[in-house]
């Protein structure tokens, strides 16, 4: 048996309530929020928190992974494997397999697809497959899709081995109608909306698929403690669940006013959201849409019980900054694409770095157990040479000291830059984001974060901040 | 075991240029100037000097990162010259290698120049080199004193009251010498009012960035003893470097700067200082943002760990206290053309031991304390110089 060991998602901390798009275009204010990126972050960024907290969550000897699964539709590479960042960042070992699946709304699904895939080949294999599903499309300023698109991550690592839900079927189809696309030329999506969309695309592909699982495994919808299927606007999953006969208290609400449309990591971070709500015993139906459908039949196992997400939906909630205008963010969202400065750096000296500025690992002295970061030669305690080991540093600590910078170089002053002492060794100097620079305090305890710190020379380079800790 | 070095180098010339936004000068005008009033003051041509240190930090548009700059501005040539760069130390570092020089029976007589231009740059604030792009990104010079001082504040408990005092002292000292950058007199409520540049360093906590040039004459003790003039002696000198990352090291306690400590005790050492409030008469000290002089008459063991606000508040450090500190007006005042400064130093001890100070001289100035701090607590360098009677 196969099915789901661990899950997690990635909200941003950032939200602009669609009031203050729609009235700053001249429109009608419509109700709830978006929640948006930071202008550090990209579908990278968001997966590989997402990814991550998927092994955070598990036990250190739970957590051996076979394969990673990156799915997105705004990936920020089309050369590269964008999935192989997120890996780096997340420290999966060079023999897993990675690849990036994209082109599609239901990239996300089609992903854990392709993970059912692997595992069903090996169903006693001991290694997780980590599939992660993160957006953050781009919506022409003052178009309807600026009031929907919203970016986030899911994930969910699927196992052969103490599973919380195990996979009972699934179905699949493809289909060649659009009701949004984004060719290789374009920078916005463009969408066709409305009520023929809706039944000749969303409603009858999903209807296949969901039809097909629930008569694979001989259960009808009333058996079905939480149908998840994702949401274009605010109605047509109701109507689809209606259709098939799904009582309305069962569906995963989509929070729509809160979450909008988050394209293709939509399946995955509701999923999650049902699973934080479920009892031993409840099936649980997932589908994708996109250019066709993919469906999935969950039965949640007791150790549901036993497992807690360490940074869950809701701690993810909670925490909002507001943009206070419809300008800030406008500002935040063109800097991540005028914004080079022209750090050049060659594949040699990432060669040289990449264990400690994406792994973030550290050196180890076996004399006298300092952790230091980045990886040191001779020991800053007892300045021993012959024995310092290369380790994997932890992603928590707290706050030593820390600058509230207004000199620093920021599209949003001021910078806080603090040096964090992590937790089990090792001091990293790193900005705070995710707060107000006012709240920020000496012993404060923060997680790390991979963001998009620099740019130049063709590339993006990743390295880490620190935010308050979620979870503390 | 180290052989001490006193009582053998004079400074038997200083000179200093206006310090301030020069903007009609460039590096090597104001080279020639600071080294030609160092000259005239010792009395002695170009030609009988047999080296010279050149420190500069970042010597930009018309400077080299070697010597050269020296060379072609002065058309010093033929004879040996080194630059010295150690971070904001640069300028008692290349004092303290000439007198080293001549310590050891190399020369007789030296120049020591300290130089930079910093005001024809784009970049505000001092441009940081030699850093790693992503794991010290968003580092500033404020922004790593400011990391230093917040920590000592929540350990100590000391306000930005106690902060703005510094800068109404340092200010009012530079009103009354004529070569300062920044000759105005402030308030502590202009102090507190004004805009942050890195919490807790308000504008006025901050020293400004300068051009300037200082230069001095170094020659052995006899040889100035015959002259005839003020026997300047350097008693003790010190250097003391630490990590330039001490938001990576995490052994930092960042409650003020162990290499300050470690430069003092080697120049007390040598100087034969054991009680420094009762022995030194007066200090430069390494004031770049006002909590820094606060820490540094700590590590100067001018009091104790701890109490150096109390320092400040009592009055002890004004030009009328028991230990004056900065009668020149300091980096806050004064200004901070990172190369010069610790030149500067050297120029401000030898005209308060000369009596020469005019409206900022210190009473009865019989030793003098120059310190120079380079990044957070990396570099520090401590000299001390003398009158003979």
């Amino acid at each position: 048996m196969i099915g789901i060991v661990s899950y997690a998602v990635y909200l941003p901390s950032y939200r602009i309530s669609r009031e203050v798009v729609a009235t700053a275009w001249g429109g009608r204010a419509q109700a709830g929020q978006k929640v948006v990126m930071r202008y550090d972050e990209d579908p990278i960024t968001m997966a590989a928190y997402a990814a991550w907290q998927t092994l955070a969550s598990l036990p250190d000897d739970r957590r051996a992974t076979g394969a990673l699964y990156f799915a997105s539709t705004s990936m920020p590479y089309w050369e590269r494997l964008n999935g192989s960042v997120v890996a780096a960042l997340c420290d999966l070992r060079a023999s897993t397999f990675v690849a990036d699946f994209g082109g599609s709304l239901r990239a996300g699904t089609s992903a854990l697809w392709a993970a059912a895939d692997r595992l069903s080949a090996n169903p006693d294999a001991a290694e997780l497959a980590i599939v992660v599903a993160a957006d953050a499309r781009e919506a022409e300023p003052g178009s309807a899709e600026e009031l929907s698109f919203s970016d986030a991550a899911g994930a969910i690592a699927l196992g052969s081995r103490d599973l919380i839900a195990e996979l009972l079927s699934r179905a699949t189809r493809y289909d060649d109608f659009f009701e949004s696309a984004r060719r290789d030329r374009d920078e916005f999506v463009s969408t066709y909306e409305g009520k023929f969309s809706t039944e000749r695309g969303y409603l009858r592909s999903l209807r296949a698929v969901i039809q097909q699982v629930l008569e694979q495994s001989g259960v009808t919808a009333g058996d079905v403690a939480k149908l998840v299927v994702p949401a274009f606007e605010k109605r047509s999953y109701l109507l689809l669940a209606e259709k098939l006969g799904f009582a309305a208290n069962r569906v995963q609400n989509v929070t729509w006013d809160n979450l909008g449309n988050t394209g293709c990591a939509a399946p995955l971070l509701l999923l999650s959201a049902a699973l934080e709500e479920v009892k031993p015993g409840e099936l649980v139906l997932c589908a994708g849409y996109g250019n066709g459908a993919d469906a999935f039949l969950f039965r949640v196992t007791d150790r549901i019980a036993d497992f807690r997400p360490r940074v869950g939906l809701s701690l993810q909630r909670k925490n909002e900054i507001h943009y206070k205008t419809y300008t800030l963010y406008r500002k935040a969202r063109e800097y991540r694409h005028s914004h080079k400065d022209g750090l050049e750096l060659t594949n040699i000296f990432y060669n040289k770095e990449e264990a400690q500025i994406t792994r973030l690992h550290g050196t180890e002295c076996q004399h006298c157990g300092t952790r230091h970061f980045p990886m040191v030669r001779v020991c800053a305690k007892c300045e021993q040479s012959d024995n310092l080991l290369e380790v994997a540093l932890q992603r928590t600590g707290t706050v030593f000291t820390f600058a509230v910078d207004h000199l620093a170089a920021s599209p949003f002053p001021p910078t806080v830059m603090a040096a964090v002492d992590l937790d089990g060794g090792g001091r990293i100097y790193c900005e705070v984001v995710d707060s107000e620079p006012e709240a920020v305090q000496i012993g404060m305890p923060v997680e790390l974060v991979a963001r998009r710190l620099r740019e130049g020379g063709g590339l993006y380079h990743y390295y880490w901040k620190c935010r308050p800790r979620r979870d503390a | 075991m180290s052989k001490p070095l006193n009582e053998q180098v004079a400074v038997l010339g200083v000179g200093c240029t206006k310090f301030g936004d020069n903007v009609d000068q460039n590096l090597s005008d104001m080279m020639v100037d600071a080294a030609q009033a160092a000259c005239n003051d010792a009395g002695v041509t170009m030609d009988e000097l047999q080296a010279a240190w050149l420190g500069t930090f970042s010597p930009g548009f018309n400077g080299g990162k070697a010597s050269i700059t020296l060379a072609d501005a002065l058309r010093f040539r033929q004879r040996p010259i080194t630059r010295v760069e150690n971070y904001c130390a640069t300028g008692t570092d290349a004092f303290r290698n000439a007198a080293a020089a001549i310590g050891a029976g190399l020369y007789e007589m030296v120049l020591v120049l300290g130089a930079e231009k910093l005001k024809d740059r784009a970049v505000r604030g001092l441009q940081r080199e030699g850093i790693h792009p992503l794991i010290e990104a968003g580092s500033t010079a404020p922004g790593m004193f400011a990391m230093a001082a917040n920590r000592y504040m929540h350990t100590y408990g000391l306000d930005r009251s106690t902060l703005a005092k510094v800068a109404v002292k340092n200010h009012a000292n530079g009103v009354l010498s004529e070569k300062a950058h920044l000759r105005m007199q402030i308030t502590e409520e202009q102090a507190l009012a004004a805009p942050m540049i890195a919490y807790p360093f308000g504008l006025f906590d901050c020293c400004p960035t300068t051009d300037g040039a200082a230069a001095a004459i170094l020659c052995r003790a006899d040889i100035a003893q015959k002259r005839g003039k003020d026997l300047i002696l350097l008693r003790g000198s010190g250097l003391a470097v630490s990590s330039g990352k001490p938001y990576l090291d995490p052994t930092c306690e960042y409650l003020g700067f162990p290499s300050t400590r470690q430069a003092a005790d080697q120049a007390y050492k040598t100087a034969g200082i054991t009680d420094p409030v009762k022995q030194i008469d007066f200090a430069e000290v390494h004031d770049c943002f006002t909590w820094t002089e606060i820490t540094n008459y700590e590590d100067l063991g001018f009091c104790n760990k701890g109490e150096g606000g109390k320092f400040i508040a009592e009055g002890r450090s004004t030009l009328q206290g028991d230990l004056p500190v900065n009668p020149s007006g300091g980096l806050k005042s004064f200004g901070h053309p990172v190369g010069a400064t610790g030149v500067r130093m050297i120029y401000e001890l030898t005209t308060q031991l000369r009596g020469q100070a005019g409206a900022r001289q210190v009473k009865d100035a019989e030793v003098g304390l120059a310190h120079n701090l380079g990044g957070p607590g990396a570099v520090a360098c401590v000299i001390i110089l003398g009158r003979e009677a």
